[in-house]
C-alpha cells in the first residue's frame, strides 16, 4: 500500500516557525476558515462542499424498508463515509482507516445523535413500512480539515433533500413518483456543524481554525467542536493528543459558536437561492408553505 | 430535467491526485482521479507489468456486483491502450466517482442497490481516458466509447445514439463500442438480442461517433449535420479539450 | 428507565447516594498479571477493567491498521516511526453489561476508544525514546457501569507505570455531567462529577483526561446535545474529579512500591529492570 507522504523535517520546522510568528503559510488569521462553498446539483440532495482545496459531494437518498425491530416506530437513517484512493492513495478500498473511522464516529455523533433529522417522522406503518435515509459522503480531495467541510455537506444535503411523497389509503401505501407529486423535504429539527480546531506548540499553546493538509500533518492535536446556530453543544471531540489548557477550550467553544452562526446563515441563503433557482416556473406557493412550517 | 447533448469536460480538477478529469455527458457526470505509477501491493504485484486498478463509486450506496462488472471490463480494456510494459511490478489506480445519472421521473428506484447499466460505460471510459491523459500515463493510443441501442419503432428498427433511461427499457439491445485512435475495435458489449445485421449497423455508427476521419474534418468546413443518428464526434471532442488545456497551460508561454 | 431527577432537588442525592461532588468508590491495584510487563486492575463503582501492558518491544506482524496509531498522529508505518507506536486494544466482555451485546471487534465505537486511548497516553509516554518498537496495551471490560472511557484511561495509565515507561505525568480521567437536559435553559442546574451508567443514559455529559496535577486536558470528549453555557461548570468539575482521581490511582502506585520494599521484593536502590515479580 503506498504511504502518505509525510513532510520533511525543513517543511516541518517551516510551517511551525512560521506559525510562531503568527504566520499561516496562506496567510490567513488563526480563526479564519478558507473560502467555504457550497453547490446543489440538478438532483435533489446533492450538494457539493469546496473549503480551500478540500473538496467533498454528498448525496442524499432514500428508500421505504423495514423498520428495526427494536425501533418500529424510527426510520432509518445512516452516513456512509468511505475514503477511497481518490483523496488520497494510502486510503484503500474496503479497508478503513483511521481517518475513516473517526470521521464516520464524528458524523454520526455530529449528525445523527443530536437529533438533527427527526427520524420519527420517517415512520410510514408502524413496525412495518419506514424511510430508509442514508447520505453518502465522497471525499474527492483531500487537503486537510475534511471533517468541517463533510459535515456540511451532510448537512447541506439532507436540507437539499426531498423524498417522494406518500400516502396511505386502506391500510394501501402509495409511493408517488417525482412526475406524479412533487416530492417533500425532510423533518429537519436543528443544523449542527463542526468546527475543528488543531493545537501547535509544546504545550499546545497556539490554537488554528482549519488546518490544510501541511499544518494538519504538523498539529500535536485537534479538538472538534459540533453546535448548532442555538448555542447547543452536539459532541466535542478531542480525542487525544498534547494536552490544551481547559481555558483555550473554553475559549475555542465560544469562538466556534460564532463561526457555526455564520455556516449556518450561509446555508440557510444558499439554499434559498437554490429554491428560487428551481422555482423559476412559479411553482413556490405551495412549496414556500411547506417550508414555511 | 435538461439532458446537455454536447459532452463537456475539464482536466485537472483535483489538486492531489496525479490526474483527473471531470466529465458530464447525457445526464452522466463522472470524476476521475488517477494516481501511478505507483506501489503495488504485493497481491497486485505482476512481475512484467503494471497493474491497471479500476475503482467505480456508486453516488449513493455501496459498489457492488454491477460495479464490479464495469470495473473489470473497463480495467481489461484500459489495460490494453495504457503501455503497462513500461512499469513493471507498479501500480495504475483509476477512481471514478459517479457524480449524477440522469433521473427518471417516472419511477422510484431502488437507491441502495445502486444498479448501473450499460449505458454508464462510455462515461466512465472516456472519463477513464481523459483522467489518464491528465495523468500523463504513456498510452498507446487513446480511446473514444459510444453507447447505442436498438429499438423497434412501428416495426422497424431504429438506432439511438446516447439512449436515455425510458428509451433503454423499450430497446430491444443496448450496445456499448469503444475504438482506438487507430480506428481499431476495442470493446464491444451488448445486452438483449439483436441480429448480425443490426450489430453490423450499429457498429458502423459507433464508428462514425468514435472515429471521425481527421482529413474529413479538416476539409470540408464542419458541415452542420442534421443527421440524428450521428451524435456527438468523440475524436474530435477529445482532442479539442486536450487542445483546450495545454494551451491554458502554455499560456505563459 | 426514566431517571428520577425530582429526587434530586429535593434531597440533593443522586439515584446512588451520592452528591454532586462525589466519585464512585475507585478501587485500584498494579501488577496484577505476573507474565505482562505491567498490568493493573481498576474498580470505579461498578465499572471494572483489567489492563495489560506489554513493551516497549520490537513491533510483531503487521495487524489491522486501526488498532495501532504513533503517537505522531497521522504519521503512519507501524514500527517505522521514530516514535514508539501505542497498539491498544479493547475488549468489552459480554457479559460486562445486563443486556450481553454482541460487540465486533470492527465496531467504531471500539475503534474510536482505542484510538482515543493510544493518542492520549502516547502524548504523555515517552514514546521517542523507544524509535522502531511497539507498546501495546490491551483492555479488558469486565463490567461495566458508566465512564468506560475514564476508567479505561485509568487503568491503562496504572498500567504503564508498572510496566516502567518512562512518562511525563499521570493522565488521570473522569466524567462529569449536568443535571438539565439539554432543552431546560434553567440556571439552578448543579454540575455532576462521575457519572454512572443510568445517568450516562439520561443527562448530559463529559469526560475529561487531564495531564498530572495541571489543568491541561489531554481528553474531551462530549456525546451528548448540551447548552454551551453548561460546559464551564461540567469541565471545572470534571478537571477537579481527574485531580482526585490523579491522588487516588498516585496512592495506589506508592503503597504497591512501598509494599513491595517491605516484603523485601526489591532493595533500596536496586534498578527496576532486576526487580523480581511478587
Amino acid at each position: 500500500m503506498p504511504r502518505e507522504a509525510e513532510p520533511s523535517l525543513n517543511e516541518r520546522q517551516f510551517v511551525l516557525q512560521a506559525l510562531q510568528e503568527n504566520l499561516r503559510l496562506d496567510s490567513r488569521e488563526a480563526d479564519r476558515y478558507r473560502p467555504l462553498e457550497v453547490t446543489f446539483g440538478d438532483e435533489y440532495g446533492v450538494a457539493k462542499v469546496s473549503l480551500g482545496k478540500t473538496r467533498v459531494l454528498a448525496k442524499a437518498s432514500a428508500e421505504v424498508t423495514v423498520p428495526y425491530a427494536d425501533r418500529p416506530l424510527d426510520g432509518v437513517f445512516q452516513i456512509a463515509t468511505e475514503l477511497s484512493p481518490m483523496a488520497s492513495p494510502s486510503f484503500e478500498v474496503n479497508r478503513p482507516t483511521e481517518t475513516e473511522v473517526l470521521l464516520s464516529r464524528l458524523l454520526e455523533k455530529t449528525v445523527r445523535r443530536s437529533g438533527a433529522l427527526d427520524t420519527e417522522s420517517l415512520c410510514l406503518v408502524a413496525g412495518q413500512k419506514c424511510w430508509s435515509v442514508r447520505v453518502d459522503v465522497h471525499v474527492l480531495s483531500h487537503d486537510g480539515n475534511v471533517i468541517d467541510a463533510s459535515c456540511f455537506a451532510v448537512v447541506a444535503a439532507l436540507r437539499h433533500f426531498r423524498k417522494p411523497d406518500t400516502s396511505i389509503e386502506g391500510g394501501i401505501l402509495t409511493v408517488y413518483t417525482p412526475a406524479e407529486r412533487e416530492p417533500v423535504p425532510l423533518g429537519w429539527l436543528h443544523s449542527p456543524f463542526c468546527v475543528t480546531w488543531s493545537y501547535f506548540g509544546e504545550e499546545g499553546e497556539m490554537a488554528l481554525l482549519d488546518a490544510t493538509r501541511a499544518e494538519e500533518q504538523v498539529r500535536v492535536g485537534s479538538c472538534t467542536i459540533s453546535l448548532n446556530r442555538h448555542g447547543e453543544i452536539c459532541q466535542i471531540a478531542k480525542l487525544g493528543g498534547t494536552p490544551v489548557e481547559a481555558v483555550i477550550l473554553l475559549q475555542c467553544t465560544a469562538i466556534a459558536l460564532t463561526k457555526v452562526k455564520e455556516f449556518s446563515a450561509y446555508l440557510d441563503k444558499k439554499l434559498a437561492e437554490d429554491i428560487k433557482r428551481r422555482d423559476a416556473g412559479g411553482r413556490s406557493a405551495e412549496l414556500t408553505a411547506e417550508n414555511d412550517r | 430535467m435538461t439532458v446537455s447533448a454536447a459532452p463537456e469536460a475539464a482536466l485537472s480538477v483535483l489538486p492531489r491526485a496525479d490526474g483527473s478529469a471531470k466529465y458530464s455527458h447525457a445526464g452522466y457526470t463522472i470524476t476521475a482521479s488517477v494516481n501511478g505509477p505507483i506501489e503495488a501491493q504485493r497481491r497486485d504485484e505482476h512481475p512484467y507489468e503494471a497493474h491497471v486498478d479500476v475503482v467505480v463509486r456508486p453516488a449513493a450506496g455501496v459498489g457492488g456486483t454491477r460495479e464490479r462488472h464495469l470495473e473489470s471490463v473497463l480495467q481489461s480494456s484500459l489495460t490494453q491502450i495504457i503501455l503497462v510494459k513500461n512499469f513493471p511490478r507498479a501500480l495504475i489506480q483509476i477512481v471514478l466517482q459517479i457524480e449524477s445519472t440522469p433521473g427518471n421521473d417516472y419511477v422510484n428506484t431502488k437507491l441502495f442497490q445502486a444498479s448501473l447499466n450499460f449505458s454508464i460505460m462510455p462515461a466512465l471510459f472516456q472519463t477513464a481516458v481523459l483522467a489518464l491523459l491528465s495523468a500523463a500515463v504513456p498510452m498507446r493510443a487513446t480511446a473514444t466509447a459510444s453507447v447505442v441501442a436498438v429499438v423497434s419503432q412501428d416495426k422497424e428498427k431504429k438506432l439511438i445514439v446516447d439512449p436515455s433511461a425510458r428509451e433503454i427499457e423499450a430497446a430491444q439491445s443496448v450496445h456499448v463500442l469503444a475504438f482506438t485512435s487507430h480506428d481499431e475495435l476495442l470493446l464491444a458489449e451488448s445486452e438483449g438480442d439483436f441480429s448480425v445485421k443490426e450489430w453490423d449497423d450499429v457498429y458502423e455508427t459507433a464508428k462514425k461517433i468514435c472515429c471521425q476521419p481527421e482529413s474529413q474534418k479538416a476539409g470540408i468546413e464542419m458541415v452542420p449535420d442534421d443527421d440524428n443518428a450521428r451524435g456527438p464526434d468523440m475524436r474530435q471532442f477529445l482532442r479539442s479539450t486536450l487542445e483546450e488545456k495545454v494551451a491554458a497551460d502554455l499560456h505563459w508561454k | 428507565m426514566p431517571l428520577d431527577t425530582s429526587a434530586y432537588s429535593l434531597a440533593l442525592l443522586r439515584v446512588d447516594g451520592r452528591r454532586w461532588n462525589e466519585l464512585r468508590r475507585i478501587h485500584a491495584q498494579i501488577r496484577t498479571q505476573a507474565a505482562a510487563d505491567g498490568s493493573s486492575y481498576l474498580e470505579m463503582g461498578h465499572t471494572k477493567v483489567m489492563c495489560v501492558v506489554n513493551g516497549p518491544s520490537e513491533p510483531g506482524p503487521r495487524r489491522g491498521g486501526v488498532g495501532g496509531t504513533s503517537a505522531a498522529g497521522s504519521g503512519g508505518g507501524g514500527g517505522q516511526s521514530k516514535d514508539a507506536e501505542v497498539a491498544v486494544s479493547v475488549v468489552v466482555a459480554g457479559f460486562s453489561s445486563v443486556d450481553r451485546k454482541r460487540r465486533g471487534k470492527n465496531d467504531k465505537r471500539i475503534l474510536e476508544l482505542q484510538s482515543t486511548i493510544s493518542s492520549a497516553l502516547g502524548a504523555s509516554l515517552h514514546t521517542h525514546l523507544f524509535p522502531h518498537s511497539t507498546i501495546s496495551i490491551s483492555l479488558h471490560v469486565l463490567s461495566l457501569d458508566g465512564s468506560l472511557l475514564a476508567a479505561l484511561i485509568n487503568a491503562a495509565t496504572l498500567a504503564c507505570v508498572d510496566a516502567g515507561i518512562p512518562m511525563t505525568d499521570y493522565v488521570a480521567a473522569c466524567t462529569a455531567g449536568s443535571t438539565s437536559t439539554y432543552a431546560a435553559n434553567d440556571e439552578s442546574a448543579d454540575p455532576l462529577l462521575d457519572l454512572n451508567h443510568q445517568e450516562e443514559q439520561e443527562l448530559p455529559g463529559l469526560t475529561v483526561a487531564t495531564l498530572g496535577d495541571s489543568d491541561r486536558v489531554a481528553v474531551l470528549v462530549c456525546e451528548s446535545r448540551v447548552q454551551v453555557g453548561r460546559l464551564e461548570g461540567m469541565l471545572a468539575v470534571g478537571v477537579d474529579g481527574c485531580k482526585q482521581v490523579r491522588g487516588i490511582i498516585d496512592r495506589v502506585v506508592r503503597d504497591k512500591g512501598r509494599r513491595m520494599l517491605q516484603e523485601g521484593t526489591v532493595e533500596k536502590g536496586v534498578g527496576l529492570e532486576d526487580m523480581d515479580l511478587d
